[in-house]
Formats: structure tokens, C-alpha cells, sequence
């Protein structure tokens, strides 16, 4: 069965990224795939909330803002799973009783949200030059009715699957996923068949964040010797 | 990097200088606008306005509901204007200082009680069925003036946004899909465009247009004029500071007048592009 935008099962939309839009925020990062479109910004390391301030390391703070509406439930969910993801990630033991707060805000949505946020923030981190373990690059998979897998579903086809997966991977790890996110009803070889078509997915994103962060880094570096 | 502690005294003392001497630290005259950037889509409602370094992201969207009781054959505007943490460190909705509150409250101001939108044209069923139409207004870089770029922002986004078709047929109606037949714009009757001055001086004596963050913070007066293309005054908003002169007020209309008719031609550019 043929996609409505009439991709391959195993294909990507088209990525877009730009880095450090943002002029008052350290870092920022401005991710998409297709209609999904998500805004990363990072603050860090800043001045951490004397209650909040760990003594052996900077604390992560995410929020998550929707593009419709006030936040909810789900937003929060997503905070926290974001959090859990980055927090181990992100070189927490070099700023102690410091604050890293990222703030994300979904410009538009279609389908695999969670990624593109994930994938932005990733970015992001980079722009603000917080140290980081490696890159975290995710991809979603989707079960349709017709068992067939299809990888960065859109809404419509979020809506019409079975079960979606959502992996984060860490950049040139051969460890398991960072994050892992499936609902739905499935069987453990369609979670294996997703995490496979996943783990290839998140390499194709790695290689563009690469793409898009040399590109800045040799601009930046053409501007400051000319 | 510390929380917001506010401009030095140096930084203080070198703008009002300059000022004197009629420039500003960015270099424009005082009746500049800063580069104004509009996009608008691909997602129909969907804006992006950067006037200088602010940034603001406006989102229509809308929703079948019931209509108010005392209204019922009216459809209804919601807005939201949240500034989030990313426009600024220590910016946070949840604790809303008086000044962003009021920024949140010009914007809706601006476009529900100037009547901007036809509510009457979103009547689908009376006293049943109507549509509501949310904006959400999202501040993404705070560099000033915040209250310009979102009003662009907002009515660029309105302007943009398609709704469903809807068909009556007696006592019941048909909401297309998107798909079936093209969504429709909203009915707007005019465009409301808010520009604002700062004044400094122990007499307000000094004014600029679109002030910076520096210039805000700064600034001893504040004063925003909203208009529409028809040369109509919409709102006129000057909320403490330093007493105006009813001539100072005068001079910024008609600076207003000229600038409105510049940021209204750059929207209708903006919006024939996303549709090319």
C-alpha cells in the first residue's frame, strides 16, 4: 500500500535544520521533518534556584510548549521523558550547581513530534556549546493496519496505525536506545523490525545534524578569519 | 550568565547621549523601524514575525463548539499569549509580571475588541453550532517591543488561516473536509497594526519608535497607537510613565499613519509568497 505522500516504507521526509536563530537564548536550533517543525532553546549552564541546585552537577530543566493550546498532560509527559533522555547525556559533572533549561516550542505538528523535538533539542545543545557525551538522534515507526512499517509516519498515518515506536539513539554507541516510546498493540517482532528500521533511520539524521553543524562551524570560522 | 539584572549605568548613560544628539545605538534614525521579516505557512494560520532580534510565532487555529448563551449566533475568538522561557531567561508564564501581562492583554485587545474579525460569519447552526478560533501567540526572542511584532504576528496568522467549508442545508450542516473542497480565509474587516514609541528624558522629551530591549528597559514613557489601513485609530495605549503632551501624541500618529501603511504592504507580500 502506497503512502499518502508517496514515500518509501523506509523513507525519511525532508529535514530541514538551522542553528542559533535566537539571539537572547545560548543556543537554539530550529528542526524539521516535513510539516512537523519544532524550535529547540537552550539557557546553560545558568544560575540555578538555591532549592533546586545539585552540588555535584548542573540540573536539566525541559519544558515543552504545544502549538495549539495550553499545555497539558501529554506536554508534561514529553518534558519528562525529554529530560530523562538528555540529563544523562549532557556532561552534568563539569557545571555543578548550575542550571541547563530547554525550552522547546512545536511550531507545527504532523507525526512523529517527539523525534523532531529530540532531534532539535540535540542541535540545539551543540549551538549552545554544552558538553554532551555524543549525539542523541531519534526516529518513529509506525504499525499500520495492513502490517506493513512505515518509518516518520504523519499524522494521518499516526492515526490510522496500530502501534507507533518512537527510538533515541546515542550517535556511535552500539548500547541499546536512550529512549524508547511504543503504544499501541504489537508484537515483539514488530518491535524488533521497528527498532531495526529505527536505529537505520537515526544514522540518516545523524549524518544530516553532521552536515548542518559543519556548515556552521566552517562559516563561523570564514567570518572570524576574514 | 546570571538572571536579568538590568542595564548598567554606562549602557543607560551612552543611549541617552547619543539620543541627544539624535542616534540611537543600533544606528537607525528615531522613526526606523527595525528589518521586518515575515513568513507565513506552509500550515495555513501559521506566522512568523522577527522585527529586528524579537521573534514571534503566531498559530490560529479553530473548533466547532456551542456559542456563548447570550451570544448564539456569534462565533468565538480566543486567544493566548504565553511568554515562554525561551524568549528570555527567567521570562515565565507562569509568573507573569505586570508587564507581560499587559503586553498579553494589547494583543487581544487589539484584535477582538477593534472587531478585527467577523464573528457573525462564523456562525454555523445559531444557538448551536459555531466556530471558535484560537490564536496562540508564542514569543520565541524577546529584543524589544514585543507588542509590534506580535500584533503583526496575530493578524498576519488570521489573514493566513483557512477553516473548513461548511454547507447549511435547513436544519443541518455539512463541514467539509479540506480535501473534499478548499478550505476558506476568515472574513476580517480590517487589519489592525500596533506601533509603539519609548520616550526618555526628565520631560519625555525624546522619543523612538520600536525601541530595543536596551531602549525599554531605558525608557520613561511608553506609548502604542494601533491602526488600520483605513486610517482609523483602533487603540490608543499609554499605561503610567511620564506625562505626554497631547502634541507628542499628535507627532507619533502621524509617524504611525505612514508606518502602517509600509508593515501592511510587507503582510500582503508575505502572504501572496506562501501561497506562490
Amino acid at each position: 500500500m502506497s503512502r499518502p505522500d508517496r514515500r518509501e516504507a523506509s523513507q525519511l521526509r525532508a529535514l530541514n535544520c538551522s542553528l542559533g536563530q535566537l539571539n537572547r537564548a545560548d543556543g537554539s536550533a530550529q528542526f524539521s521533518a516535513g510539516n512537523t517543525s519544532v524550535v529547540s532553546g537552550i539557557y546553560g549552564p545558568v544560575e540555578a534556584k538555591v532549592y533546586e541546585e545539585k552540588l555535584d552537577r548542573a540540573v536539566v530543566e525541559v519544558k515543552f510548549r504545544p502549538d495549539i493550546g495550553a499545555p497539558t498532560t501529554k506536554d508534561k509527559w514529553m518534558e519528562s521523558a525529554i529530560r530523562n533522555t538528555f540529563e544523562r547525556e549532557i556532561l552534568t559533572h563539569l557545571h555543578p550547581r548550575t542550571l541547563v533549561q530547554i525550552v522547546i516550542q512545536l511550531r507545527e505538528g504532523d507525526g512523529s513530534v517527539d523525534s523532531a523535538a529530540i532531534n532539535a533539542t540535540s542541535l540545539a545543545l551543540v549551538d549552545a556549546g554544552i558538553p554532551l557525551k555524543c549525539m542523541i538522534t531519534a526516529a518513529t515507526c509506525a504499525v499500520l493496519s495492513d502490517d506493513t512499517t512505515v518509518v516518520d509516519p504523519t499524522q494521518e498515518e499516526i492515526d490510522a496505525a496500530r502501534s507507533t515506536h518512537t527510538f533515541a539513539f546515542a550517535s556511535g554507541s552500539s548500547t541499546g536506545p536512550l529512549y524508547v516510546d511504543s503504544r499501541g498493540d504489537f508484537t515483539m517482532d514488530e518491535y524488533n523490525h521497528c527498532y531495526d528500521l529505527c536505529a537505520l533511520a537515526t544514522e540518516r539524521v545523524l549524518a544530516f545534524m553532521r552536515t548542518a553543524i559543519e556548515g556552521k562551524v566552517t562559516k563561523e570560522a570564514k567570518i572570524s578569519a576574514a | 550568565m546570571v538572571a536579568e539584572i538590568g542595564p548598567s549605568n554606562i549602557e543607560s548613560a551612552f543611549l541617552l547621549e547619543a539620543l541627544k544628539k539624535g542616534t540611537r545605538v543600533d544606528g537607525r534614525g528615531i522613526y526606523d523601524y527595525r528589518t521586518l521579516k515575515i513568513s507565513c505557512g506552509p500550515t495555513y494560520g501559521l506566522a512568523e514575525v522577527q522585527l529586528g532580534q524579537t521573534r514571534v510565532l503566531a498559530r490560529v487555529s479553530c473548533e466547532v463548539t456551542r456559542p456563548f448563551p447570550d451570544r448564539p449566533t456569534e462565533g468565538i475568538v480566543l486567544f493566548n499569549t504565553e511568554l515562554s522561557s525561551m524568549a528570555g531567561f527567567g521570562l515565565d508564564s507562569s509568573r507573569s509580571s505586570t508587564q507581560e501581562v499587559a503586553i498579553s492583554r494589547m494583543v487581544e485587545r487589539v484584535i477582538k475588541q477593534s472587531r478585527a474579525i467577523d464573528s457573525e460569519a462564523l456562525c454555523i447552526l445559531a444557538g448551536e453550532k459555531v466556530w471558535t478560533i484560537r490564536i496562540d501567540v508564542h514569543f520565541l526572542d524577546h529584543g524589544g517591543n514585543l507588542i509590534d511584532a506580535a500584533s503583526i504576528a496575530a493578524i498576519a496568522a488570521l489573514k493566513h488561516f483557512r477553516r473548513p467549508d461548511v454547507t447549511i442545508d435547513g436544519e443541518e450542516a455539512i463541514i467539509h473536509d479540506v480535501r473534499e473542497r478548499n478550505p476558506v480565509p476568515l472574513s476580517i474587516h480590517h487589519t489592525p497594526i500596533c506601533v509603539t514609541f519609548g520616550f526618555f528624558g526628565a520631560s519625555g522629551d525624546m522619543l523612538v519608535l520600536d525601541p530595543t530591549l536596551l531602549e525599554e528597559q531605558v525608557q520613561v514613557s511608553s506609548f502604542t497607537i494601533t491602526l488600520n489601513s483605513h486610517r482609523e485609530i483602533c487603540a490608543l495605549n499609554k499605561a503610567g510613565g511620564i506625562p505626554l503632551s497631547p502634541d507628542q501624541i499628535q507627532r507619533c500618529t502621524q509617524v504611525a499613519l505612514a508606518k502602517v501603511d509600509e508593515v501592511n504592504e510587507k503582510i500582503q507580500l508575505a502572504l501572496k509568497a506562501s501561497t506562490a
